[in-house]
């Protein structure tokens, strides 16, 4: 069922047209700004194309919607075999959605928190080169489409993370990112060439038609290790994690929350739709549940060392990709649908709780956790919103990430690995040592009078908002499950009517 | 599949050279210069590949290539910048100097 796109002329699919235009035209923009005494037009830009690209993708949702086992094939040139292709499925724009979701809150969030900054022009195309991105990976059709995004992603990201180089540690954190990532992208690229070697393409239906279910030969171990190395070092799986706790801190608070809530999971999230592609569950499910393990345990153990919050938050990034972990392991549909609701649900939460923390910042000027108790009793609202997202990260009832994490253990148990899902239970209650910490010192009596006040209105809307929507999707997760689960049968379930939409034509 | 034996052990000892040289040297210019022997790596493999197949060169893989250098470049491209701004801040390019940071 090969459908041309009708929104685009079958040339890129429409989100991401609008966020390289977006992106492309900034500077122009900005150079406007500048001429006219208009200061504010490029940030007022970048939010009017964050909200054109979240329109965009629900316009994409609606024309899936309508069939689930619709596949949209838009190709650059020629038919997919040939040419670099986007394969829209319920999955991408799920993953697109998210990532559209947290972008717009973020690039609001900027408006006031960047304001005092210097070349805000060069910030603002930046982050909307990494939506698009983030986008592109999600909506890639092709291994090589895919690669291509990534770097577009991986690069501004490096940029971004080394954005205040008026400091000692944006620099240092940016240049260790820079080399592990970009040695992943070496081995993604590697991996790449080892795949075009076996079968002659990369397009992924193709991909999967020749090598899903055969025998492991050691040319398909070296190419599933090569393939994890890339995939692992953006999605901080423990040995590759070392560059998150210094990257993510380092970074401004709004693209602190972008890396940590979307673009780690974009790298999961393309490990995931590949290596289901490719390889039989059989393969990998053992060592990605081995990895699960010891990246939640290691990760929240060294959480609990430290004093930076932010810092904190970047361990507990990784403690909450060990739990996505579980479900990818699993092999079976209920887990897959667990890690997909977990990546809306960690983008929300961990978003907030990089955001809250960035208006702390933004009054306090330090980060330092023994700093600022009492801090609670001047910003009750900033607080507050920090609250439930810890308690989201935490696991408690009535928030959204407790859904989350009890569908991704049950379908542990399911698997018929039960120990995993006591390590996850385990690892919860542990994390939760070091969200209440923080909790207890931001409320209790402070020793010495403190000179901070709730953060500009926007700011403070932005936090209020997300800590609105974690509470509505943990008291009523349906639509968000309904949805999360038919991503999760596109990629498990419906893999031949996958390879059918776009083979057949 | 004899015929491409040598360029796969060029490939292997391209890996080795690359990785070896990000983890032994300290200097930041040189573990750009590992950086880009490793994606060389990884562009010899695709050319290699693409002329064993079919008798002819197959265009994918070479046109995929010539993208990949694109994109290697904008990497080292953003490191050398960032390089360039740690000398402003530290007067060295050393990285075992840079270990300000904790684990």
């Amino acid at each position: 069922m090969v459908m041309t796109y009708p929104l685009s002329a079958s040339f890129l699919p429409l989100p991401l047209a609008v966020l390289l235009l977006g992106g492309g035209t900034l500077p122009l923009i900005g150079l406007l700004a500048e001429k006219t005494g208009l200061r504010r037009l490029k940030e007022l830009w970048a939010i009017a194309f964050s909200t054109l690209n979240l329109i965009s993708i629900y316009l994409l949702y609606q024309e899936l919607r309508a069939s689930p086992g619709r596949v949209i094939v838009s190709s650059l040139l020629g038919s997919p075999p040939l040419a670099g292709c986007f394969e829209i499925d319920t999955l991408g724009v799920y993953m697109a959605g998210c990532v559209a979701l947290l972008g717009f809150l973020s690039v609001v969030y900027s408006y006031h928190y960047m304001e005092e900054e210097s070349r805000l022009t060069e910030f603002y195309t930046l982050v909307l080169l990494m939506m698009a991105g983030m986008t592109g990976v999600a909506l890639a059709g092709d291994f090589f489409t895919l690669f291509v995004f990534w770097e577009m992603m991986a690069i501004s990201s490096y940029v971004l993370v080394a954005f205040l180089k008026h400091r000692w540690a944006p620099i240092e954190a940016g240049f260790k990112y820079l080399i592990m990532s970009a040695t992943g992208s070496a081995f993604l690229l590697l991996s790449m060439s080892l795949l075009y070697g076996l079968t002659g393409t990369l397009n992924f239906a193709y991909l999967s038609a020749s090598l899903r279910g055969a025998a492991p030969t050691p040319w398909l171990l070296l190419l599933l290790s090569a393939l994890l190395i890339g995939f692992g070092v953006k999605a901080a799986i423990v040995p590759l994690h070392t560059w998150l706790p210094d990257a993510h801190p380092e970074a401004p608070s709004p693209i602190s929350a972008l890396l940590s809530g979307v673009v780690i999971e974009t790298g999961l999230y393309a490990m995931t739709r590949i290596f289901y592609l490719i390889f039989h569950p059989d393969l990998f499910g053992v060592m990605m549940a081995a990895l699960a393990l010891i990246t939640m345990t290691f990760a929240n153990i060294l959480a609990l060392l430290q004093d930076d919050i932010k810092r904190m938050l970047a361990y507990s990034s990784i403690a909450q990709m060990g739990y996505m972990l579980i479900g990818v392991s699993t092999g079976t549909a209920y887990g897959i649908m667990g890690t997909l609701l977990h990546v809306l649900n960690h983008s929300l939460m961990k978003g907030l709780a990089f955001l809250a923390a960035g208006n702390i910042v933004y009054e306090t000027g330090t980060r330092d956790i023994r700093k600022l108790v009492g801090v609670g009793r001047r910003m009750p609202y900033t607080v507050f919103s920090l609250f439930v997202a810890l308690l989201g990260l935490g696991g408690i009832p009535s928030t959204n990430g407790f859904i989350s994490k009890f569908i991704l253990f049950s379908s542990a148990i399911g698997a018929g690995m039960p120990l995993l899902a006591v390590a996850g239970v385990l690892n919860s209650a542990l994390s939760m040592a070091y969200y209440l910490r923080v909790l207890k010192t931001l409320v209790s009596t402070p020793e010495e009078e403190i000179e901070a006040g709730e953060p500009p209105l926007p700011m403070l809307a932005v936090t209020l908002f997300m800590a609105l929507l974690i509470i509505l999707l943990g008291v009523y997760p349906s639509p968000a499950i309904r949805y999360a689960s038919a991503a999760s049968r596109a990629l498990v379930l419906r893999l031949e009517s996958y390879m059918e939409a776009v083979m057949g034509g | 599949m004899n015929a491409l034996i040598p360029y796969l052990v060029s490939v292997f000892l391209l890996l080795l050279i690359g990785l070896g040289c990000l983890m032994v040297k300290r200097d930041m210019i040189r573990m750009l210069i590992g950086l880009e022997i490793l994606f060389n790596a990884a562009n010899l493999n695709f050319v290699a590949l693409s002329l064993g197949r079919a008798g002819f060169a197959d265009p994918l893989g070479q046109s995929i290539v010539m993208m990949a250098i694109v994109l290697d470049g904008c990497v080292v491209a953003v490191g050398l910048a960032m390089a360039l701004n740690a000398y402003k801040h530290y007067g060295t390019l050393d990285v075992r100097k840079l270990r300000r940071l904790r684990w």
